[in-house]
């Protein structure tokens, strides 16, 4: 055991006692693995993010259906929805109904009708040039803000409306606010498999660029391990010490990531879209993880080391390698991600979200991103074997890929797996887009509507009137849908109809009417459903009058479009009627939606018309025709898949500027001597970065292959159309290959400088 | 000789830090002769080298070479010199690992622009010429230290340059070793025409020059006539 430790010691020791260049070294074995352990740590943090605003949500959460004790103080509220600018606000109404009525969590008075507290972002937003077209869409009577305990986090825009206009038909009855959310909020299976897949993406590829990190100036090592052979080390020994070499650089390294863990807890809250926003104190890596980043990193990179010690015999003389003259085999690197398709079959065959299908995905997708790094060392050598002579550095680059792909190929290996993962992410999520977001609603009448309108036949005027006074609205249209009963009794049966009315042009919206003139009647058959026979009768005012037919000269119409009919697919059959066909029935009004023609010219004409909406009545959700249906959820994923791209190729850029000034600081003594016979620097800028060109254009292309495969897996696994985003592909591609390559060349000047004839001296 | 000089350095004057490498030290080569640069380690025989290869600039003095003020060029101007009328060999050899040893020898008549394969048949003939040809499809790792050498003697000459600078070309061979490539190197650079300025601190070597100069502290402080 003494020996053991004696051993580590020595290799601590060694890797602190080389001199300048030997604290160069290990500041980059540090700089890579502390880059990882950031990342790590990030990711030890989220569970507890989660938690916090799980927490704070829970203690606002409405259970609707709430038992209230007899005489106990309650409020009646009902939710708010709103959109401005794309970021959703979501607010609530509140009718306290005692004076004692519970109040939610970080608001500390009662509310009085029009009074309104709100979210600080809020308060921020409505204050500044960027929030004018908000102003006034809740009032302006703001009596305070709402504590960090009522909000999810600091970015989340969110508000509390007094008001005294709900009923209990209307609204919720709270005793208290605060339940546990429960199922109601549980992530769909879909939501899971984005998250699982968005996980592995991102933190694969942190192991990789660990794993290369710690072999860095690993030649030099190799002579410093001969020279103990030299002196009567063993092979066991030599191990041990290059265990502690390593062990001292990821040690140093985890210093360094807690270090930077802490910079990027700073701002991490504010990279994140305002509803995903959290507080710095929910930012902290939960213990046990800390633990496990801790032990697994030293122990890791400790095992990274052997391993890639069997590669080379140290031996008393000098380092003999292993890997010069054996060529890779293919059939064992096919075996993992052969293992992960196998483990990705509930992809295909059915995905739910137990734990045991999440098991399996999350193990087949390790297995199948490391397979992209276990095959393309295969792929670089069984390629470059073949590349025949060109230039100078073209010769120069790919003789050096021949003798040893080893080390550029491990500098790509992450890269490749993390497009691979990109990719697959981008066609799930851009799939899941396609599926929600399926609007090709036709915007050249109406650019907006206004749904959930609770208003009977006078207040639709009203509507109307308000509407149209917005600035930027130029025209409104309504949609009203009506009450409508089997003149002759009974409820309707399976062949029930929704009966709507509304002029030409907004018909339009709803069905493919062509020709239409006011006296026109269409009826929408979805597939599978009964379309009702010319002369049924229908009783539209709740009985009395006479019934109203369904006339002969009724038109059949398929679906606009982009309509819910189309979307779902099934579905009553609708019967769309001009008021023309209505004339002398005064049909009793369910609900309306409002069509919206807004003027291009006018600027925030969207949300100027979602305010007057709000005055008229808060409930109404506004919202453009082009952007309904798309998942707020899928926006926020997005928006994190963003972040979370852009942090890793910051960790692809800076591992891989690590990785260029580490090689070119092995081969200072042979680039200088090369200057010496008077090689143009240009000539050798070339061939470091063809080094590197070359192995990354096939790492891409094995990524974008692997990923393909694997986002036609999961979309399959989503019921999404299957497609295939190039554009999407091709960026990711393009700017993983464009990271890399600048900052290829950003280490140029180092070899300027290390090319400076100094290099040749060694005394 | 009476002659002109073609490589002449005047009162070179280099400084790393704080240590004097150079102090005044003047030094000159005929065209076709051997001139050896003895002394101890550290006396600065390396630097002068590397001045007068054009590689290092010094701080105060002139490099001549034909006639033109080296360190008057811009850098790029000296790296063109270099690649065309001046041959560099140092101790290791320092050959690129990569290249077989015929395309390190072809390397620098490529670097000049020459087509490959006429680069490599040039080359060929120079590895023939060093006694080396049955090493030439082989990487650097896999030949001996004396063939190495041999290899980076025919790189130096492959170009035909005017002045060949070889620092330490035995130093890390044995003394078998070392004479077969000081008696190579010297008949092919005599053959050649081309001037040669060694770096040595071993006797044996030194014989095979026609000029020996001492560098100590930075001064070149005799020259003596050897043959």
């Amino acid at each position: 055991m003494t020996r053991w430790a004696a051993d580590l010691a020595l290799g601590v020791r060694l890797s602190v006692g080389g001199g300048r260049s030997g604290w160069v070294r290990l500041g980059l074995i540090a700089a890579g693995v502390g880059l990882g352990v950031t990342m790590l740590l990030v990711a030890a943090a989220l569970p507890a993010v989660l938690d916090a605003r799980a927490d704070r949500a829970d203690a606002r959460w409405v259970e609707t259906q709430q038992t209230v004790d007899a005489g106990a103080p309650t409020v009646l509220t009902a939710p708010v929805r709103s959109v401005y600018h794309d970021a959703a606000v979501e607010g609530r109404l509140l009718q306290p109904e005692s004076p004692d009525a519970p109040l939610p969590p970080g608001v500390d008075r009662q509310l009085a009708p029009g009074e309104i507290v709100l979210s600080p972002a809020l308060d921020r937003l409505l204050a500044s040039n960027d929030g004018a077209a908000l102003r006034g869409r809740w009032g302006e009577e703001v009596v305070g803000l709402i504590a960090p305990e009522g909000l999810t986090g600091p970015g989340e825009l969110t508000f509390y409306l007094g008001t005294d206009e709900l009923t209990p038909d209307t609204a919720d009855r709270l005793q208290t606010f605060g339940a546990p959310r429960g199922d109601a909020e549980a992530m769909s299976p879909v939501l899971v498999l984005l998250a699982l897949v968005g996980m592995v993406v991102l933190l694969l590829p942190v192991g990789i660029f660990v794993s290369t990190a710690v072999r860095f100036g690993s030649e030099g090592r190799d002579r410093r391990l001969a020279a103990l052979r030299l002196v009567g080390a063993d092979a066991a020994m030599t191990r041990r010490v290059a265990a502690g070499e390593t062990l001292a650089g990821a040690v140093l390294g985890l210093g360094l990531g807690a270090l930077l863990f802490a910079l990027v807890s700073r701002v991490a809250g504010s990279l994140v879209p305002g509803n995903l926003s959290f507080y710095p104190q929910d930012f902290r890596p939960v213990p046990w993880l800390v633990g496990l980043v801790v032990l697994l990193v030293p122990v890791t990179t400790v095992l990274v080391t052997l391993a890639a010690l069997r590669q080379v015999v140290v031996e008393p003389l000098g380092v003999v390698r292993r890997s010069g003259e054996r060529r890779r085999r293919l059939w064992w690197r096919l075996v993992v991600p052969a293992a992960g398709v196998v483990l990705l079959h509930p992809l295909v065959t059915g995905l739910d979200a137990s734990a045991g299908t999440q098991v399996m995905i999350v193990a087949g997708l390790v297995l199948l991103l490391t397979g992209v790094a276990l095959v393309l060392p295969w792929l670089v050598e069984a390629t470059v074997h073949r590349l025949g002579p060109g230039g100078v550095a073209w010769d120069l680059a790919v003789r050096r890929l021949q003798l040893d792909s080893g080390t550029a190929v491990r500098a790509v290996s992450g890269i490749a797996v993390s497009v691979a993962g990109l990719v697959a992410l981008q066609g799930i999520v851009g799939a899941i887009g396609a599926l929600t977001a399926e609007t090709t609603a036709d915007t050249t009448t109406y650019q907006a509507s206004v749904l959930d309108i609770d208003a009977d036949a006078d207040e639709v005027a009203a509507w109307t009137r308000e509407l149209s006074a917005a600035r930027g609205v130029t025209d409104v249209g309504t949609l009203t849908s009506l009450a409508a009963e089997p003149a002759g009794g009974g409820a309707l049966g399976p062949d029930e109809v929704i009966l709507e009315s509304g002029p030409c042009a907004v018909l339009a919206q709803e069905a493919q009417v062509g020709a239409c003139t006011d006296g026109d009647v269409f009826v929408v058959v979805p597939d599978g459903a009964a379309a009702p026979p010319a002369g049924s009768a229908y009783v539209l005012d709740g009985g009395g009058s006479a019934p109203w037919t369904l006339p002969a000269s009724t038109r059949s119409a398929d679906p606009a479009p982009g309509t819910v009919a189309v979307m779902d697919g099934g579905g009553p059959a609708r019967i769309l009627v001009t008021p023309g066909a209505l004339a002398g029935v005064r049909p009793e009004v369910m609900a309306v939606t409002a069509y919206v023609a807004l003027d291009p010219a006018v600027p925030d004409a969207l949300d100027l018309m979602r305010t007057a909406a709000a005055q008229v009545d808060p409930r109404a959700y506004a919202a453009s025709i082009e952007a309904r249906g798309i998942a707020t959820a899928l926006g926020g994923i997005r928006q994190v898949l963003l972040v979370g791209t852009v942090a890793l190729l910051v960790l692809i850029g800076a591992s891989m500027l690590v990785n260029v000034v580490e090689q070119l600081r092995e081969r200072r003594r042979l680039l200088a001597v090369l200057v010496a016979f008077g090689t143009r620097r240009r000539t050798l800028s070339a061939s470091v970065l063809l080094q590197v060109a070359v192995p990354v254009a096939l790492g891409l292309l094995l990524a974008v292959a692997t990923g393909s495969v694997l986002a036609l897996g999961l979309q399959v696994a989503v019921e999404a159309p299957l497609s295939f985003d190039w554009a999407g592909v091709g960026t990711t591609a393009g700017v993983a290959a464009l990271v890399v390559l600048l900052t290829t060349a950003a280490g140029l000047p180092l070899l300027w400088r290390l090319t400076r004839p100094e290099g040749l001296r060694s005394e | 000789m009476a002659t002109e000089p073609l490589l002449v350095a005047e009162n070179l004057h280099l400084r790393f830090g704080t240590t004097v490498a150079l102090d005044s030290a003047s030094v000159a080569v005929h065209a076709g002769e051997v001139l050896a640069l003895m002394g101890p380690s550290g006396s600065g025989k390396s630097t002068l080298l590397h001045c007068l290869a054009g590689i290092l600039h010094p701080d105060a003095g002139r490099v001549t070479y034909a006639g033109r003020d080296l360190t008057a060029m811009h850098d790029s101007e000296r790296s063109a010199l270099r690649r065309t009328e001046l041959g560099l060999v140092f101790q290791f050899g320092q050959l690129v690992p990569e290249l077989t040893c015929l395309e390190n020898v072809a390397l620098p008549l490529r670097l000049n622009g020459a087509p490959r394969r006429a680069a490599l048949r040039s080359a060929a003939a120079w590895l023939e010429r060093l006694e080396v040809s049955d090493v030439a499809g082989k990487r650097p790792g896999q030949v001996s230290g004396g063939q190495g050498q041999r290899v980076a003697v025919a790189r130096s000459l492959v170009t035909r340059p005017r002045v060949v600078f070889a620092d330490e070309p035995t130093g890390a061979l044995d003394s078998l070793n070392g004479e077969r490539v000081m008696q190579l190197f010297v008949a092919a650079a005599r053959e050649t025409g081309a001037a040669v300025v060694l770096v040595t601190h071993e006797a044996r070597v030194a014989a095979y020059s026609d000029h020996e100069a001492v560098v100590r502290d930075g001064r070149v402080r005799t020259m003596e006539h050897v043959r």
